[in-house]
């Protein structure tokens, strides 16, 4: 079941531990400025694009999307601790049936040996001048070193490979 | 500016032959390498910029 929540932007925290706690395993979020039929309701705007973006500017409200997909027989349970979490709130949520599930993970292999390396060395920073930890963060594209002291980092870029 | 080259260590799963091992890397100025000393494999960093808080 693909599981909906629609929620104002404050109560989001709210939302996510609720979700958490009643055991989805992985979500997306979505921020979206939105109106409820009722405020919607005897609107009528003119049609040029600037009227239409002022309009969502001015009188929609900022609010939050999370997404997960989650067993059946679990969405009783999660919707109850939702409802729980959000008493006197705001909120909508929409049950989706899925008719099939299809996920390529791609070249994992090489997505696991592309990590992310950290490493320290303790040395004179080359704008402080105090001896401190200078931390490195190395990806497959780019790399960064900064001084755990001040905070200046220098940013490198990949070049090439051989 | 740093001036003296860095010499580390890592290890990791090289990213072309896949095997765990050592990899050194060097680190200067104004440019930073990963050498695995399995299978030679480098890549080669530029530097690009630096943030001065």
């Amino acid at each position: 079941m693909h599981l909906r929540v629609f929620v104002e932007v404050e109560n989001l925290g709210k939302a996510m531990n609720a979700l958490t706690d009643s055991g989805i395993t992985g979500f997306y979020v979505l921020e979206y400025k939105g109106m409820s039929p009722q405020d919607w309701k005897g609107f009528s705007i003119k049609e040029d694009p600037k009227s239409a973006i002022s309009m969502i500017r001015d009188y929609a409200t900022d609010a939050v999307l999370v997404c997960s997909v989650v067993e059946e027989e679990a969405v009783d349970g999660i919707v109850e601790s939702v409802s729980k979490a959000l008493e006197g709130e705001k909120y909508t949520i929409l049950e989706v049936p899925i008719r099939r599930i299809i996920v390529n993970y791609g070249d994992q292999e090489k997505a696991e040996r592309a990590e992310t390396w950290f490493l320290e060395k303790e040395v004179p920073c080359f704008y402080c001048g105090e001896k401190a930890i200078q931390r490195i963060r190395i990806d497959t594209n780019k790399a960064k070193i900064w001084c755990n002291n001040c905070g200046a980092a220098r940013y490198y870029t990949i070049k090439g490979a051989e | 500016m740093a001036a003296d080259t860095w010499n580390l260590k890592k290890s990791a799963s090289c990213f072309r032959c896949g095997d765990a091992t050592i990899h050194d890397i060097e680190v200067d100025t104004y440019s930073l390498k990963i050498i695995c000393r399995d299978c030679g494999f480098t890549r080669y960093y530029k530097f690009d910029m630096v943030n001065i808080p």
